[in-house]
């Protein structure tokens, strides 16, 4: 035991003091979509796409895309696709978003496109984030898992001496009777629906949902199958989503953070992830 | 591999496998399953000679029954209720004959992956209703635990029937994170096939990336790249080093040497920064694909090497310590055991067979990237308890990262990637075998008149080792339960698909 204990004094402090920052050259984070406008009539995204995350419409003869972060696995074949570099990688960690709709960028010059494009996928927040004053310096959280346990993993590395979260006040419970919010993985799928639902139940309010994951989001690449992996979506009313095909621990932390209230820590680069307008 | 369908009649097909699988035989039951529902289909393979062979039994339709396997061959016991689920096929005379992975949401008649009609005078004989086995006598009661568990893991349910602190029984039902994978795998076009193979377990990403393209190109009939074929067999190693790293800081954090769990989890994040430098992404995902691998740059692959280094230094102290450390061997020893004999007749593989003194790592016996060429020398154990176990997966990190080094000081310059056909042959059969870390995996295609993938078969690693717990837990402590669960380190995902 006093050997562990000075090999741990001799490794000295891991954690990382830099919170949320991007990731390394080379290291694949989620797409975005840059300023450069798309070519008309190019389609490379949308066929090498293998969760159907892009469509491609047009305004005034002029090609725009449309990418959906909650349906995307972050597996890169656009990056590579596209010809003119209107989608290219976003190396930031800090992904999470309390909208649905904000998952959702596109080209469009015309903010209305977008609201129309996002409609479909608004999910109402009841237990809204005004209340999430009450967990900006703790929150007690319970972990549901109905995924491919990746996503699992990552948030468990997110509680490793390197990420630390427990430093920004987050403990992982066991019990839902004293959690504050509530982080689903993976697709939730018919087999655990149910389960989720009183999990859900047991909790005291006020409470917050955190979609952890694309197939949290959305299903990802499970979506539309025999199972009902569609995600959360049709279940729970959610607070925080958190995209990626696992997300990177730290875009983990950065959506406690965002659930907490506390994202100042480590705000969102807005010109990079929000819609990008295109200057004509 | 390339395989050949052998028709073999039902009658035959029972003979044959009684000869076969015998308690001394080689050969070892890959996989059962349907392709339609109208056939039987047995995969047997032979590790000895690097063989395997694909038998297709067809079944009377207006029976849509067989005398079951499993009372003689007790490896067929999960197969056999799978069958059932997806195909609606009943092994007549299961001993224990219940749903597997479809639970009461689905409804009665529902077999997702039966194409050809049921037989008019079809009578479901099981209820969806799930009942677990009941242990009676004075003074047992029942244990319920899961789907959800206490910790941030998969969900699976577990019956324990105990008397007093002692587990009489467990009962294990899984398929909670049935997501219809198998289906989803006949759907998508088969060039983006892959994503979704990926998704079956991701901390098994790699694994299954990897079968999925041998199984592809086995049905194209090409073979990849020198280079290709390096860097496949190094990611694979990689996923390795870092489940095995994180496992065996699993153990530390049952025992409660927390120290040992939170120095092994930094360091399993150096391994994932390796992972990092080879695909772009900390559990390989989308790294490898059919037809080769994403193009890796020589800085990244010396960077690679002199992280395993590194990482060979860093790791020996806190396995030393743990090694070492008295408490820890008295908390592992004895408890969890499982017999030779039992995991041989359950066709146990990976690290849980190793540990009982059976000598089968596929990496030895299938093609698989630079394996068996350059794979490193078997590492058993004989105790068959949770320390012989750990010992296992210590023994394969230190093999893991020597072969990594070989691996990145042989690999070849070249092309990464080749160009693939659009379209697979017609009514061909593809089949690919990788040693995942937590032991053999198999994929297995079948195609169809228009060269569409029909059946997509998947047998991860765990699918036969779950039982192991059950019979290992057997007659210890309820306390004893989590330590042992680690050891074996089994994927609900992965099992469930
Ligand atoms: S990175 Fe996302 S949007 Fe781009 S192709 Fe992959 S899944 Fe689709
Ligand atoms: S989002 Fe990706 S990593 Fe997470 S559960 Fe789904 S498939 Fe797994």
């Amino acid at each position: 035991m006093l050997k562990l204990i000075s090999y741990l004094l001799q490794q000295g402090i891991a954690t990382n003091k830099n919170i949320c920052p991007d990731l390394a050259d080379g290291v694949r984070g989620l797409p975005m979509i840059t300023d450069v406008p798309c070519s008309t009539g190019c389609t490379a995204c949308v066929d090498v796409c293998p969760t159907d995350a892009i469509s491609v419409f047009k305004i005034e003869e002029s090609g725009h895309i449309k990418l959906d972060l909650g349906l995307c696995i972050s597996c890169g074949y656009c990056v590579d696709a596209c010809p003119t570099g209107t989608i290219a990688n976003n190396p930031s960690t800090r992904v999470a978003v309390s909208r649905r709709e904000d998952l959702v960028l596109t080209t469009s010059s015309q903010p209305s496109e977008n609201q129309k494009l996002a409609a479909s996928a608004l999910v109402a927040a009841p237990d809204s984030l005004e209340k999430a004053h009450w967990f900006k310096r703790s929150v007690a959280a319970r972990v549901v898992s109905t995924g491919c346990s990746a996503c699992d993993m990552e948030l468990g590395a997110a509680g490793n001496p390197i990420f630390d979260m427990e430093r920004f006040g987050v403990h992982i419970v066991a019990s839902p009777r004293f959690a504050d919010a509530l982080i689903v993985t993976g697709p939730i799928s018919k087999g655990m629906q149910e389960a989720l639902k009183s999990c859900y139940g047991a909790m005291a309010s006020p409470r917050i949902v955190i979609a952890l994951g694309t197939c949290a989001i959305s299903g990802g690449v499970h979506r539309g199958g025999y199972a009902s992996a569609n995600g959360i979506e049709d279940l729970l009313p959610v607070n925080v989503y958190i995209p990626g095909c696992p997300p990177h621990p730290w875009s983990i932390i950065h959506g406690i953070l965002v659930a907490m209230g506390k994202e100042r820590l480590a705000p969102r680069p807005v010109a990079r992830l929000d819609t990008v307008r295109i200057e004509k | 591999m390339k395989l050949e369908r052998l028709e073999m009649p039902l009658d035959e097909l029972h003979d044959k496998l009684a000869r076969t699988l015998t308690k001394n035989s080689n050969k070892r039951l890959g996989l059962f399953t349907s392709i339609d529902g109208g056939q039987l289909v047995t995969l047997l393979l032979d590790p000895k000679d690097g063989t395997a062979e694909l038998l297709i039994s067809p079944l009377e339709l207006e029976r849509n029954k067989y005398r079951s396997l499993t009372p003689h061959l007790a490896q067929f016991h999960w197969f056999e209720r799978a069958l059932f689920d997806f195909f609606g096929i009943v092994p007549d005379g299961h001993p224990r004959f219940k749903h597997l992975l479809l639970h009461e949401e689905y409804e009665a008649d529902f077999f997702p992956l039966r194409k050809i009609a049921l037989p008019e005078n079809f009578e479901n004989v099981l209820p969806r209703r799930y009942e677990f086995l009941e242990v009676k006598g004075e003074g047992v009661y029942e244990l319920p635990v899961g789907p959800i568990h206490a910790g941030v893991i998969e969900p699976g349910h577990f019956r324990f029937s105990c008397f007093g602190e002692t587990i009489v029984n467990l009962e294990i039902r899984l398929g909670w994170v049935h997501r219809g994978v198998e289906k989803r795998l006949t759907e998508v076009p088969w060039q983006k096939a892959h994503f979704v193979a990926e998704a079956a377990a991701s901390d098994t990403a790699c694994a299954n990336a990897f079968a999925h393209a041998i199984a592809i190109e086995s049905i194209l009939g090409v073979t990849v790249s020198e280079r290709a074929q390096y860097l496949r067999s190094i990611a694979l190693e990689l996923e390795r080093l870092a489940m095995h790293i994180i496992d065996v800081g699993g153990i530390g954090t049952d025992i409660g040497l927390l120290g040992i769990s939170s120095a092994m989890g930094r360091l399993r994040g150096k391994a994932l920064g390796l992972a990092d430098l080879i695909s772009g992404s900390r559990f390989l995902r989308g790294f490898i694909s059919p037809g080769g691998v994403r193009p890796v740059s020589e800085r990244n692959l010396s960077e690679i090497k002199a992280g395993v280094i590194s990482l060979r230094k860093d790791l020996a102290p806190v396995i030393q310590i743990l090694s070492e450390n008295q408490m820890a061997t008295e908390r592992m020893k004895d408890i969890g055991k499982l017999s030779r004999s039992l995991a041989h007749e359950f066709g146990m593989v990976g690290i849980l067979a190793r540990a009982c003194g059976i000598e089968y790592d596929s990496r030895l016996s299938f093609k698989q990237g630079k394996f068996p060429e350059l794979a490193p020398s078997i590492v058993t154990e004989l105790g068959g308890d949770i320390l012989a176990r750990t010992r296992v997966r210590i023994g394969e990190i230190a093999t893991t990262l020597d072969t990594i080094e070989k691996l990145v000081d042989g690999c070849p310059h070249g092309e990464e990637k080749m160009v693939l056909p659009e379209k697979l042959p017609a009514n061909a059969t593809g089949l690919g075998i990788v040693e995942a870390f937590r032991g053999e995996l198999i994929h297995l295609i079948f195609t169809d008149e228009a060269g569409n993938i029909s059946r997509y078969s998947i047998k991860d690693p765990s699918f036969q080792n779950w039982t192991a717990i059950s019979i290992a837990i057997r007659e210890n402590l309820i306390a004893d339960f989590p330590l042992c669960n680690k050891s074996m380190a089994l994927s609900y995902s992965g099992n469930d698909l």
